[in-house]
This record gives C-alpha cells, sequence and structure tokens, in this order.
C-alpha cells in the first residue's frame, strides 16, 4: 500500500521557563493511503502536538528537535512557509475539537469555509459561496442555503462541527488530521460525526489520522491504532489485533478498563502521568506497569518490529544487554 | 432586531439618565451658597428689583415645580442666561462649541494615529524593544498631569523654540500644542487596551483554523485577528470620551483655547452659575449621546450582540 | 485528624500564600521600588511641615521667583516662599486627599454594591439608577460641580472626588456578589440558618478585595491627577494652602520667566501618580493566582 505520512523519530520540546517539556519524544511511525489511523492517549501523552506538528502549525516555545515528516515522499520541517502555506488546507487539512472557539464568531460559517477556497484558488472568498452549498449538503447540512449565511452561534454544536469537516474536505486533501473532533459532541452526534468521516474517507481516498482519548471509538472506526504514552509510542497495530490480543501493558490496562462491564469492577491505572520535563530513565510506563523487570527503568525497549505489529516494551524483545537507540 | 429599534431602546434606557443628571445638577445648584437672585441683580440693586427678579426666576414657586419648570425649559433648548453676558447660555455655547470640537477631534485623530498601531506593533513582537518602550511610555503618560505636561509643552515650543503659539486659536498652528497634550491623555490607556487586545486576539483558536486553511498571514491578520481585536478597542475608545471631554476643560484653560471648557472654568471663576450649569449639563447630554453611538456600533461590528438584543436581553 | 492538626495546616497554607504573594510582587522590580517611593511619599505627608528648610508660608518679595540655587534647591515662587518646603509642607494634602477619597469611595462603593447585589429587586434598580447617573458626567466634570456646590476646602475636595470615583467600586463589588451568589455554598449557608449580614461579610467581601484592592491603588493615581488639576483650577484647597496643583495654578503667570515654579510641583504630581500606578500593576500580578502559580513551578 502507497505510504503517503513518514514520521521518524520526532521529538518535539516546549522551552517553557519552568524547564524543557519533551511533549514528543522519539515517535515514528507511518500512514498509508485511504486508511484510518486511530491515535489513542491521555492528556499529555502528546497527541495534539503530533497533530500540528504534521500540519506545521507549531509555534513557539515549541520546537521540533529532531526527526523528519516526510509527506508523499517530501521532507516538511524543511520547507519554508510559503510552501507549507500552500500544503496546508489543500493536501494536509485539520480538524479541531471545540468547535465553538475555533470558529470566529464574527463572520459567517460560509464564508470561513469558504477561505479555504480563496487560499489555494485566488480572487475573494465571497466567489466560492456555492461551492460552499454544495460542501455543506456533502456533510449533511440541512438547509445548505440558508445555513451558509448563517453566523456560527447560530448553529448547534454537531452542525458547527460539520462546517469544520466541510472545511477540511473542500479541496480533496490526501490527508485530514481530525484531533478530537468528537469530544466535545454529545454521544450520539459523535456517532453521526464518526460515520460522516467514514463515508468521506470511502468517498475521497483521503486518509484520516483520527486522535482521540477514546480507544473504544477508535476500535469501532480505525483500521490500523496507535497507542501513546508520554510523548511515546506504546503500540501500533491492525485494530482487530490489538483488541484482541493487546501486547504493551498500557494497552492491556486500557482496554481492561473499558470492559468493565464483565468484571463487575472499574479498573483504573494506579498511578499518574510522569512529568514530561524530568522523565524517568527507561521506559516510560514502567512506574505503573505491573509486569516490570530490571533492565525496565534503566533503558528505553525502542520500538520492535513483530511482523505488522510494533510494540515498545522489554517483553517481546528489545536490547535487554546492550545500548538502545532512544 | 433592527438596528432602528436598537437605537430607539437605548434611548429610552438613556431616559431616565438623562433627568436624573438633570436632578443632580439641579440640587448641586441649589446648594450654593448665596442668592441668585441678588447676583443677577447686582450689588447695587433695590430690594425691589431683587423680589422682581425672583418672582421671574420662579424662585418662590414650591422645589418639584421649579424642577418641572427646568425640565421643560431644557427641552425648549433653554439652558438658561448667562449672568456676565447678559445671553442666553446656549447661544455662548455654540458660539464656542465649534472649537471645542476641532480640539477634541484632533486630539482623538491624533491619539488613534499613534496608539493603535503602537499597540499592534507591540504586540506582534512582544519581547522586543518597542514593546518595552511602549508599556513603559504609556505607564509615565497616564501618570502624568494634564495641565502640567501642556505648560512644559508651551515652554519648550513657544518659549525656548518659540516655533509654536502659546495660546489662542489665531492660526491652524495653534491648534498643534492644546491637541497633542490632550491625545497624551488618552494615548497611555489607549495603547495598552490595544496591545493586550491585539495579544489576545493572536492566541485566539480560530487563527489555528485560519492558518489550517493555508491563508496567507496577511488575511489572518486583519481579517481573523485585528478585526476580532477591534470589538474591545472601540470599547475603550467609548469610555474614553469622558476623559476627552474632561481633558478638554483642562487643556483649554491652559492654552487658552476658546472653546466652552475654558468658558466653563471663566464662568466659575466670575460666579456666572447659571452659565456654568448650562455648560455641564450640554457636555453630561452630548456624551450620553456618544454612549449611545458607541453601543449602536457595538452592535454592528459584533453579531453576537445582535443575536442577544434579538432575543430582548440587556447587554 | 485532631482539630488542632487541621487548624494548623490551615494556618500554614494560608501564610505559605501571603508569602507567595509578597514574593511575586517582589520579582516586579518596578512595582517593589514604588512600594519605597509611596513609603517615603507618606512620611513626608506625616513629617514634612516639620522637615522644611524654610516657613513654607513666609513670604518675602524681595526673593521672589528666584531659580534654583544651593540656598534655594527648588528656587522661590512668586512671592518669594521656598519651593521645597512648599512641596514639603503640601504633600499631605495632594497625598492626604486622595487616601482619603479613595477610603471615603471604597467604602460607599462597596456597601452600595453588597447592598444592590444582595438585595437585589428594588434597591438593586434604585442603586444602579443611581450609578449610571453618577458615570452620565465624566468624571473630572462631576468633581469640578461638586467642588463648586460644596465650596472650596479640603473636605469639599474629599467628598467631590469620593462621590465621582465611587460608581466603579459598586460596579465591581456587584458583579462578584452577582458571580458568587449563585454558588453553592451560598446556599448551604443560608441553609444553615446563617444570617444575610453574616453571609455577606464573610463570604463574599473576601472575595472582593483583591479586585478592589488593584483598583483602588489605580484609582490612587487618579485621585492624585484629579485632585492636583482642581487645585490647578483654583477649585481645591485655597491659597496660601501649598497644595501642588495650586502651586502650578498661581505659578503659571510667570512660566514664561521663572518655570521653576511650575516644574517641580510636577514632578512630584508625576513621581506620586507614577508610583500608585506601578504599585497597582505589581499587585494586580501578585494577586493574579495564574502568575502566582507559574512563579512557584519556576
Amino acid at each position: 500500500m502507497e505510504k503517503i505520512l513518514e514520521i521518524s523519530n520526532l521529538r518535539i520540546y516546549y522551552y517553557l521557563p519552568q524547564g524543557v517539556v519533551r511533549a514528543v519524544d522519539g515517535v515514528s511511525f507511518d500512514v498509508y493511503k485511504g486508511e484510518i489511523l486511530g491515535i489513542a492517549g491521555e492528556s499529555g501523552s502528546g497527541k495534539s502536538t503530533l497533530a500540528l506538528a504534521i500540519s506545521g502549525l507549531l509555534r513557539p516555545p515549541a520546537k521540533v528537535v529532531s526527526g523528519k515528516i516526510i509527506f508523499m515522499g517530501r521532507d516538511l520541517l524543511s520547507m519554508d512557509s510559503e510552501e507549507l502555506r500552500k500544503i496546508r488546507g489543500k493536501e494536509i487539512s485539520m480538524i479541531f475539537q471545540d468547535p465553538s472557539t475555533y470558529l470566529n464568531p464574527v463572520y459567517t460559517s460560509g464564508f470561513q469555509v469558504a477561505e479555504v477556497f480563496e487560499a489555494h484558488r485566488g480572487g475573494h472568498a465571497k466567489k466560492y459561496l456555492g461551492e460552499v452549498v454544495k460542501l455543506f449538503r456533502m456533510v449533511k447540512i440541512a438547509d445548505p442555503e440558508r445555513r451558509v449565511e448563517a453566523y456560527p452561534h447560530q448553529m448547534s454544536g454537531g452542525m458547527k462541527q460539520r462546517v469544520l469537516i466541510s472545511m477540511a474536505i473542500a479541496e480533496k486533501p490526501k490527508l485530514i488530521v481530525a484531533d478530537e473532533p468528537t469530544s466535545a459532541l454529545d454521544v450520539t452526534i459523535q456517532a453521526e460525526i464518526v460515520d460522516l468521516l467514514n463515508e468521506i474517507r470511502k468517498e475521497t481516498g483521503s486518509s484520516i489520522i483520527f486522535i482521540t482519548h477514546d480507544l473504544a471509538l477508535l476500535l469501532e472506526i480505525a483500521d490500523r491504532i496507535m497507542i501513546m504514552y508520554a510523548g511515546k509510542v506504546a503500540e501500533i497495530g491492525r485494530a482487530e489485533e490489538i483488541a484482541k490480543d493487546p501486547l504493551h501493558p498500557y494497552t492491556k490496562a486500557l482496554l481492561a478498563s473499558l470492559r468493565y462491564e464483565r468484571k463487575k469492577r472499574l479498573q483504573s491505572i494506579p498511578g499518574s502521568i510522569p512529568s514530561l520535563i524530568d522523565p524517568p530513565p527507561g521506559c516510560r510506563f514502567h512506574p505503573r506497569c505491573q509486569y516490570a523487570m530490571d533492565v525496565c527503568s534503566k533503558r528505553d525497549p525502542g520500538l520492535i518490529n513483530m511482523g505488522g505489529r510494533i510494540v515498545s516494551c522489554f517483553l517481546y524483545g528489545g536490547d535487554v544487554e546492550g545500548d538502545t537507540k532512544r | 432586531m433592527s438596528l432602528a429599534r436598537y437605537v430607539a431602546k437605548r434611548v429610552a434606557q438613556a431616559i431616565p439618565t438623562l433627568l436624573g443628571a438633570m436632578l443632580v445638577m439641579f440640587i448641586l445648584v441649589r446648594i450654593l451658597p448665596g442668592d441668585p437672585a441678588r447676583l443677577i441683580a447686582g450689588p447695587e440693586a433695590l430690594e425691589q428689583d431683587v423680589e422682581r427678579i425672583r418672582e421671574q426666576l420662579g424662585l418662590n414657586k414650591p422645589l418639584y415645580v421649579q424642577f418641572i419648570d427646568y425640565i421643560s425649559s431644557i427641552l425648549r433648548g433653554d439652558f438658561g442666561t448667562s449672568i456676565k453676558y447678559r445671553t442666553p447660555v446656549t447661544q455662548e455655547i455654540m458660539a464656542r462649541l465649534p472649537y471645542t470640537l476641532a480640539l477634541a477631534a484632533a486630539a482623538e485623530a491624533i491619539a488613534v494615529a499613534v496608539a493603535i498601531p503602537l499597540g499592534i506593533l507591540s504586540a506582534l513582537k512582544p519581547r522586543s524593544k518597542l514593546s518595552y518602550a511602549v508599556s513603559v511610555a504609556s505607564l509615565v503618560g497616564a501618570s502624568t498631569p494634564v495641565f502640567w505636561i501642556g505648560l512644559i509643552f508651551i515652554y519648550i515650543f513657544a518659549v525656548s523654540l518659540r516655533v509654536l503659539p502659546s495660546s489662542g486659536a489665531e492660526s491652524p498652528k495653534h491648534i498643534v500644542l492644546p491637541a497633542i497634550t490632550l491625545a497624551l491623555l488618552l494615548m497611555g490607556n489607549l495603547t495598552r487596551i490595544t496591545r493586550a487586545s491585539v495579544m489576545e486576539a493572536l492566541g485566539s483558536n480560530h487563527v489555528l483554523t485560519a492558518m489550517s486553511k493555508g491563508l496567507v498571514q496577511g488575511t489572518i491578520l486583519m481579517r481573523h485577528v485585528l478585526r476580532n481585536a477591534m470589538i474591545p478597542i472601540v470599547t475603550i475608545m467609548g469610555i474614553q470620551v469622558g476623559a476627552l471631554l474632561g481633558g478638554a476643560v483642562i487643556t483649554e484653560t491652559v492654552f487658552a483655547w476658546p472653546g466652552i471648557g475654558s468658558l466653563l472654568v471663566d464662568s466659575l471663576f466670575y460666579r456666572d452659575y447659571p452659565l456654568a450649569q448650562g455648560i455641564i449639563l450640554f457636555i453630561v447630554i452630548v456624551f450620553i449621546a456618544i454612549n449611545i453611538a458607541i453601543d449602536v456600533l457595538y452592535a454592528y461590528i459584533d453579531p453576537r450582540v445582535r443575536e442577544i438584543l434579538w432575543r430582548g436581553g440587556r447587554s | 485528624m485532631e482539630r488542632r492538626e487541621i487548624l494548623k495546616r490551615i494556618y500554614e497554607a494560608r501564610k505559605k500564600r501571603r508569602q507567595e504573594m509578597w514574593e511575586a510582587l517582589k520579582a516586579n522590580r518596578a512595582a517593589y521600588a514604588s512600594l519605597y517611593i509611596v513609603a517615603f511619599l507618606t512620611f513626608i505627608a506625616i513629617f514634612g511641615p516639620l522637615i522644611t528648610p524654610y516657613n513654607p508660608y513666609d513670604f518675602d518679595l524681595s526673593r521672589a521667583r528666584m531659580p534654583p540655587s544651593l540656598a534655594h534647591i527648588f528656587g522661590t515662587d512668586e512671592l518669594g516662599r521656598d519651593i521645597l518646603s512648599r512641596i514639603l509642607a503640601g504633600a499631605r494634602y495632594t497625598i492626604g486627599i486622595s487616601i482619603a477619597s479613595v477610603v471615603l469611595g471604597v467604602l460607599i462603593g462597596v456597601i452600595l454594591g453588597l447592598l444592590s447585589g444582595y438585595l437585589a429587586g428594588l434597591w438593586d434598580t434604585i442603586i444602579q439608577r443611581i450609578v449610571d447617573v453618577m458615570l452620565a458626567f465624566p468624571t473630572i466634570l462631576l468633581a469640578i460641580a461638586l467642588v463648586a456646590s460644596l465650596g472650596q476646602g479640603v473636605a469639599s475636595l474629599i467628598i467631590a472626588i469620593a462621590i465621582s470615583t465611587f460608581p466603579v467600586y459598586a460596579r465591581l463589588v456587584r458583579g462578584v456578589v452577582l458571580q458568587v451568589i449563585g454558588e453553592d455554598y451560598i446556599a448551604a449557608a443560608k441553609l444553615l440558618g446563617k444570617s444575610s449580614a453574616y453571609i455577606m461579610f464573610k463570604h463574599v467581601l473576601p472575595n472582593t478585595i483583591s479586585a478592589i484592592v488593584v483598583q483602588a491603588t489605580y484609582y490612587m493615581g487618579l485621585s492624585i491627577l484629579l485632585a492636583s488639576a482642581l487645585g490647578f483650577l483654583g477649585l481645591g484647597v485655597p491659597p496660601p494652602t501649598p497644595e501642588w496643583g495650586s502651586m502650578i495654578g498661581s505659578g503659571r503667570t510667570y512660566l514664561f520667566s521663572s518655570p521653576h515654579i511650575v516644574v517641580f510641583p510636577g514632578l512630584f504630581i508625576m513621581m506620586a501618580a507614577l508610583s500608585f500606578n506601578l504599585l497597582g500593576d505589581g499587585l494586580r500580578d501578585a494577586l493574579d493566582p495564574k502568575a502566582r502559580a507559574l512563579l512557584r513551578r519556576g
């Protein structure tokens, strides 16, 4: 299958007065054409930072320290701002979490979507309003001709999110990065939005990176899933396989906390995420891991390739003796 | 709700406030020591003359009747008669109003032309030397007495350098120093608010969305940052009109600028209370009117406010 | 846990918070410096008349309008009085009037704000209307009108400035009250049978204090400028009292020949207003919990 995005050994740090926060610390993965890659992780796992980095939207004090982001064979990190601008919105687009704050209250929603066309086809946004009506229809916004003239505050949460989605698919991008697109919505609306994204993927062949803290959601919609913990990759694999046979202890714990109805008890994971300013040496998860071995507190396991699956855990190999590529 | 209805609504809301202000002026004048009838009549007058004037002014009627008379005469445009000039107060005000308007307009124009660009620039480059200098300058500006800096300016430019005139209003050059002095009063606060407001707009989420669409920097700045930042800035400009009017009183006095501000101070000095009271009330009415205009403008530029009005809520 | 243990921990937590606020204030060097200046000004406000090199009222026309010299550090004014002495003696008027009017303004504003927000209904409407009317006047204009009616003198100045400025505090306090009233602990207190006055003082008032302190410090700066402006216009304390604003007002006629009469009192007015404004900035940063948290982690 064709690879559209390759991330290798990406490190993104935030330089704050209290210290250097290692938000993304050596993450590598690929995205294939037409797939939905789910990225799951708690808050603080680095997933949102990753999303911004792919779109070239990182702002100081965040900085890409090392690594590569290769999109369709081009190195995004070496591009200047104008080249990146041409890619944003047209080949890589983003859907954000909270449509109320991510839409400008002073302009109509139709105008804001039309701006995507203005950015890449020239002219003034106003002349593309007809296209926007078609887009609205595609994302199933009722009465699109009227809605195009409506202001964001006149729309419901679900409708606003559809507006953001229509913005993201306007120029038929190869990659859509959706950062928690359903987290601010009611559960029923969530299902509709998720179905909508799936349909879009099938019709347009775009790949979608779907970022969320809700692993259960990903098990439904994603083709492959990447689990992140404290700025590092824990596990990557096909959704069905991870659901049936989780490898990483963190993944196992996450799944266990989902299946509490069977055990009739809420399973939570004891402990909390480590500080990203001064992470513990070795595997980031080891303080909370029930399988922790001696080596886990000394060295990072790195990424171990087990057929289709990638895990970062000494249980499955890794350089137990010598030096590991950190 | 249409704009016209909103205007009508705001005006209706302002009426009790206006009546209250008139009541305050009415009370203040009654507190004044001395007998207004005697003041008008002069020290030489006979007792029956004073009595006649008292009758004319309606001073023998009960207070609430006097107040109603007062309101009705204001509504007719009669603000009383000046003791010193023996002409209607309205006439004196109208004669000198253009000067005050010119000064106020010039000062506001200078303040906006300087403060807003400076504020925007220092928001775009928050840790630069410019930003720091602007912060210091606006703090110092806000702590400087207007009357004092005006006098200093007079000394530097009129006395030492002799490039600008020190008082009066004969030529266009005469407006320069007073306008700059008055503008200084406004600039400090305006710069600070502009900077804060632009910085807040820069950090807002919809700017991130705009960037993710691939819009050009310039478009993002104009459409998504400045347009949104303007809302609090316009609010402050409206609030500042009060300081502008009050500051004009002082500035006109310092520079002997023939507007209604210096007329007010003179009238107090000469104990021409009808004139003083009339000018103050006039300024209050203008201030209320400007506040209504600012509110209407606010509703025009922020669609959310229009929505609140639609539902009939109090904003 | 023992009751004493709990109380001790609460006491220590409170002490720690006060220390943090103090640290935050000190971190802002400009604000810290302004604290010293404010202390200095308070000192000369209280002891000024005792430390004057010359009698501030002693005039001698033969020594009139002398420029600064070793004998008279700031020179002499139009009546031959030593300007430094007049500035020292006059500090108490400018500073004292400002402090008094701010205190009075805060008192009136807080009481009205509390009543307005808490009692609501008719009281709220009446008080809000009064506040609206007050705010319809530009501040200086209201102060001028009040001083003109009440006559000259320190008392009328204080009352005039207090009345011109209380609406801001009233609005502020009312806003906080309305916000706090919806909180659950107020309902809980009411259920426990606490009286309205108790709730107002114990729960609502503390929440307003930091906002009021910051606002009041800024208004000190404003009051200083307002009081001296009124003095300049001849509406303040009557001569020969050495109030800084009126010194500038009477010295104005001789601006061309003897600018020093105007310059020095103005510099002091500026210094006073500046230090209070800086203090206000520093206090606002120190009292802002977010700013303190940032410093804590640093």
